[in-house]
């Protein structure tokens, strides 16, 4: 049994290695590398061939992965910055992501692999680097969520689309008093869909909310660690 | 003019969730074909439907029965102009191989005239196999309506092959000129299909059809195809597998089993529409005068040590980013960087973030900041913007900042520094490559493979010298001679002759006599099959190429050398094209000698002047137009138009005709060179951020006329990606 486990990961190095020599040597970095698309997909290839071997090395019995908690621990203990930590569903992924950057109520916050959300005083406004992001979202419902009020409006949020423009989508929204004290909770229709946005809502700020991104990457649950 | 029109590039329009999206949300409107028809057009098996396909969608259908194969390449031009290029065999016709099929190119179109609207059914009109008369040449007008949600309905009056009765084929035709005469001639027979889309992924189609599978030729000859369909009822099932593929089985007249497979792609329909490459650095704001009250001053200008410190730090940035920055000039106010763009296929998205780099490197009291793109040494454009508006901005609709920035040829700027240690710059590689014929309809799917070494070597911005060294490894694309000529001296000399038979490549090198055909063309393509098959090395490629720009839009190349596989020589190219203007124009002249058949240092005998004038015109939606007029390799004088379709992401699907002074019959099969240019952005299939594409120019044959040397560095692909129609486009992804 151990053996046939050993003969697989041999094979996974050697597709590997295989990959690799159908990519190509050369002195230049990946962007001028140029060496057209068997090279590119080979290289593709062999990032995820390699990819998958390393995950499956570091599965390995001695070291659990931490749990949210100790994760978000030891975070605090290195990042002396404001910090979030992010759960994205559409993803399957709970993630530290720490403050990079602040242009006044604008806030950019990353992954150690430099992803990012962009969140407005814990409001999102866009996503980068996940591959169906969001670009920029204009909640009109914002004044209504921080007063904690019930109302109307609408947000449109803007898109890449796969043909490489911005695009926006329009949704109307309505804000309540959720089930829960202190929770806001937006109800957005549109374009054939609905989501529902909850803000944890205390003295303006947003420490808690649950948001939805987009059609691509559903919702993100935003908990800050360290405002 | 210039901002109304940038306006409306960047005011797109809503979309369905299922766009951006990307899910298979079923989108009720408008009528999308649910099959694939044998023919490769949403249809019924034989029949067409009034349907279409997404708006830029490409693809090809494949389709194998006793009547023929066929590999349909189509594509949705317009949102209701369907194309589709056809290699056909046709089984069940003798030509003078003997060998009980032919094959046959041929081109359709369709416009759907009308969509569905309530009671009012859609309504299209076809032409099938319409240049010259062909096995499959028929018109027909066809209506589609949806009967329920999942049963749809079309009827049809079709003409020529159609109604059951073929066209007569002139032998003596060479092809490829429209036959507008016989269109809709020759008595009209109805047809009908019905589609049942039983799920999701199963379609169920019947229909009824005239088709009997017979070609006629002039010289008396007629040929039925396969068998005699013994009804007019054709079955199929097709089965639709994740959201590219569609498999399906059908039944000709009950007898004869039919299989197809297609693969669609749709340029909208990106695996990741947003790109996998990393968040770019965010903006950062100034500090208050007060707290930098030397920085706000200017006063840091004066300090030598200034500039070269803040160039070092934001050079370092930019790499991380994937630019060069190959120049800059710093006052206390203003700022110009000069950028090579190596990573994104969009310039917004390299200006973009060197703007917000440049807000985290540059002292506050900079407030204007010009962003030079550049390519091989040259400045193509500049953008003009305020700090505070990239502060103000940040993050927000790409158009905002469109707005709040101004295009404009590069800026003539005094006191620009260059990056210390970027030239002389050095590049080697050594790949594999693999070259794939695929649409030959004599030789089938052929290949080779080997090894190349590339490397280049720039001396200062703009003077490269490129070399390049092929060995193969194996393959089945062997050399071999051209096709040898039907002439009764050929026919007795070689022991054979005519369309099949090709000289050796001993027989062709031990007469130089042949290198002109007997019309008294010299062959300058139809010999490139010489130029293949080496089992020792070869170079493909050895130039020194200088580009320059003398003036404000002008902009210059010469290139010297092994120019290409066949021909070497020196060319010379100019382009005047401003940065915000759609219109550019051009001119080239090539001096060039065709190379040995080795392809190392040796030339052979001919030796040709070629050049031409060009004009370019880049209108509303990706749609581009070239026309060049001047002599081509073979000494013909003639024209050749391009149209071409690009999308904001880098897809790019074309066609071109060339039309010479060449006589149909001088210039042999197709009477006049035209083809199909197909390329897509790998970073649209990967998602990493890449300007690496693929490529390939589907020619119809490889003829004489009409033929161009292949130099590489064109100018107009060159400087277009950072000028206004080519920048806007993409300028969503400037926040990217």
């Amino acid at each position: 049994m151990s053996g046939a486990k050993r003969m697989r990961k041999v094979t996974i190095t050697l597709a590997g290695v295989a990959m690799a020599a159908l990519a190509g040597c050369s002195n230049s970095g990946p962007d001028e590398a140029g060496g057209g698309p068997l090279a590119v997909l080979a290289q593709t290839a062999t990032q995820a061939v390699t990819q998958a071997g390393g995950a499956r090395r570091a599965e390995g019995p001695a070291t659990p992965p931490p749990s949210p908690e100790q994760a978000a621990a030891e975070a605090l203990r290195v990042n002396p910055g404001p910090l979030i930590q992010a759960g994205f569903e559409g993803l399957g992924r709970n993630q530290i992501m720490a403050m990079t950057g602040q242009n006044g109520a604008m806030r950019t916050y990353m992954t150690p692999a430099e992803e990012a959300l962009i969140l407005r005083d814990g409001m999102l406004v866009g996503t980068r680097g996940l591959g169906r992001d969001l670009s920029v979202a204009e909640p009109g419902t914002d004044r209504l969520i921080r007063a904690g009020q019930s109302g109307s409006g609408t947000r449109i949020m803007r898109y890449l689309s796969g043909d490489g423009l911005e695009r926006p989508l329009q949704f109307a929204c309505t804000t309540a008093p959720g089930p829960n004290p202190g929770i806001i909770v937006e109800s957005c229709e549109g374009h054939g869909t609905t989501f529902q946005n909850n803000y944890l809502v205390q003295g303006g700020q947003i420490p808690v909310s649950r948001q939805w991104i987009g059609p691509g990457l559903g919702y993100v649950t935003i908990q800050t660690l360290r405002p | 003019m210039r901002r109304s029109r940038l306006t409306r590039q960047l005011m797109a329009t809503t979309l369905p969730l299922a766009l951006i999206a990307g899910a298979g949300i079923a989108v009720a409107d408008p009528m999308l074909g649910r099959t694939m028809s044998s023919y490769g057009l949403p249809g019924g098996i034989d029949t067409p439907t009034a349907e279409t396909l997404p708006d830029g969608s490409l693809g090809a259908t494949v389709s194998l029965s006793d009547y023929a194969r066929r590999g349909n390449i189509f594509f949705q031009a317009l949102p209701g102009l369907t194309t589709v290029l056809r290699y056909g065999r046709v089984d069940g016709i003798e030509d003078f191989r003997r060998e009980g099929f032919i094959s046959d190119r041929s081109l359709d179109l369709r416009y759907q005239i009308v969509d569905e609207d309530g009671w009012r059914p859609a309504v299209a009109v076809g032409l099938q196999d319409f240049l010259g008369t062909g096995v499959y040449s028929g018109e027909y007008i066809v209506a589609t309506r949806n009967v329920t949600p999942t049963v749809r309905a079309s009827v049809g009056l079709g003409w020529g092959t159609l109604a059951g009765r073929p066209r007569v084929i002139d032998v003596t035709d060479q092809g490829g000129t429209p036959n507008v005469d016989q269109w809709f001639s020759g008595g009209a027979k109805p047809f009908a299909s019905v589609s049942w889309q039983v799920n999701d992924r199963l379609n169920l189609t019947a229909e009824y059809s005239n088709d009997i599978y017979v070609a006629r030729y002039s010289d008396g000859n007629e040929y039925q195809q396969g068998d005699e369909p013994s009804s007019k009822l054709n079955l199929g099932a097709s089965y639709r597998i994740g959201r590219n593929y569609e498999a399906g089985i059908y039944t000709i007249g009950g007898k004869t089993i039919g299989a197809q497979f297609t693969i669609a792609l749709n340029p909208r329909d990106a695996a990741f529409p947003s790109g996998l490459e990393r968040a770019p650095a965010p903006v950062r704001p100034r500090v208050s005068p007060t707290q930098d009250p030397e920085g706000w001053s200017g006063s840091w200008s004066q300090d030598p040590t200034a500039q070269p410190a803040i160039q070092k730090a934001l050079g370092d940035a930019m790499a991380k980013e994937g630019q060069r920055l190959e120049s800059m000039a710093l006052t206390a106010t203003r700022a110009e960087v000069r950028l090579r763009n190596q990573r994104y296929i969009n310039q917004a998205e390299a200006v973009g973030r060197t703007a917000r780099l440049m807000t985290r490197a540059l002292p506050p009291s900079v407030e204007t900041f010009v962003i030079t793109s550049t390519t091989d040494g040259m400045a193509t454009s500049s953008v003009t913007m305020r700090r505070s508006d990239v502060e103000r901005l940040e993050n927000t609709e790409a158009g905002q900042i469109a707005a709040a920035s101004t295009l404009s040829d590069a800026a003539q700027t005094a006191g620009l520094v260059p990056t210390p240690d970027l030239y002389p710059r050095f590049r080697w590689s050594v790949r594999p490559y693999l070259d794939i014929g695929i649409f030959s309809a004599e030789d089938g799917l052929t290949h080779e493979v080997g090894a190349e070494a590339r490397a280049s070597y720039e001396i200062v911005p703009g003077l490269i010298a490129t070399g390049a060294l092929r060995q193969r490894a194996f393959g089945d694309i062997g050399q071999r001679g051209p096709g040898i000529p039907d002439t009764a001296a050929n026919c007795e000399e070689f022991g054979r002759c005519g369309r099949g038979e090709y000289f050796s490549p001993e027989e062709y090198e031990a007469r130089p006599g042949l290198e002109t055909t007997p019309e008294g063309v010299p062959r300058v393509r139809s010999d490139t099959r010489m130029y293949t098959g080496n089992s020792s090395p070869v170079i493909p490629e050895a130039t020194l190429a200088w580009y320059a720009k003398p003036s404000e839009a002008v902009y210059t190349r010469v290139t010297v050398g092994l120019l290409e596989r066949a021909y070497g020589g020196v060319s010379a190219e100019a382009l005047w094209k401003p940065a915000t203007s759609p219109l550019g124009f051009g001119a080239e002249i090539n001096r060039v000698r065709k190379r040995d058949f080795d392809q190392l240092f040796d030339f052979r005998d001919y030796e040709v002047t070629t050049g031409h004038v060009s004009a370019y015109y880049e209108f509303q939606q990706g749609f581009t137009a070239q026309l060049d007029v001047g002599q081509y390799l073979a000494g013909d004088v003639g024209a050749t138009v391009t149209l071409a379709r690009e999308f904001a992401n880098g897809w790019r699907v074309g066609a071109y005709a060339t039309k010479t002074d060449l006589s149909a019959e001088e210039f042999g099969e197709g009477s006049f060179d035209k083809g199909v240019t197909l390329s897509i952005p790998l970073g649209w299939a990967t998602g990493q951020a890449s300007r690496d594409r693929v490529s390939t120019n589907i020619r119809s044959l490889s003829r004489d006329g009409g033929s161009r040397v292949n130099v590489n560095g064109r100018l107009y692909d060159r400087v277009r990606d950072s000028h206004t129609v080519d920048l806007y486009e993409g300028w969503g992804r400037f926040w990217r």
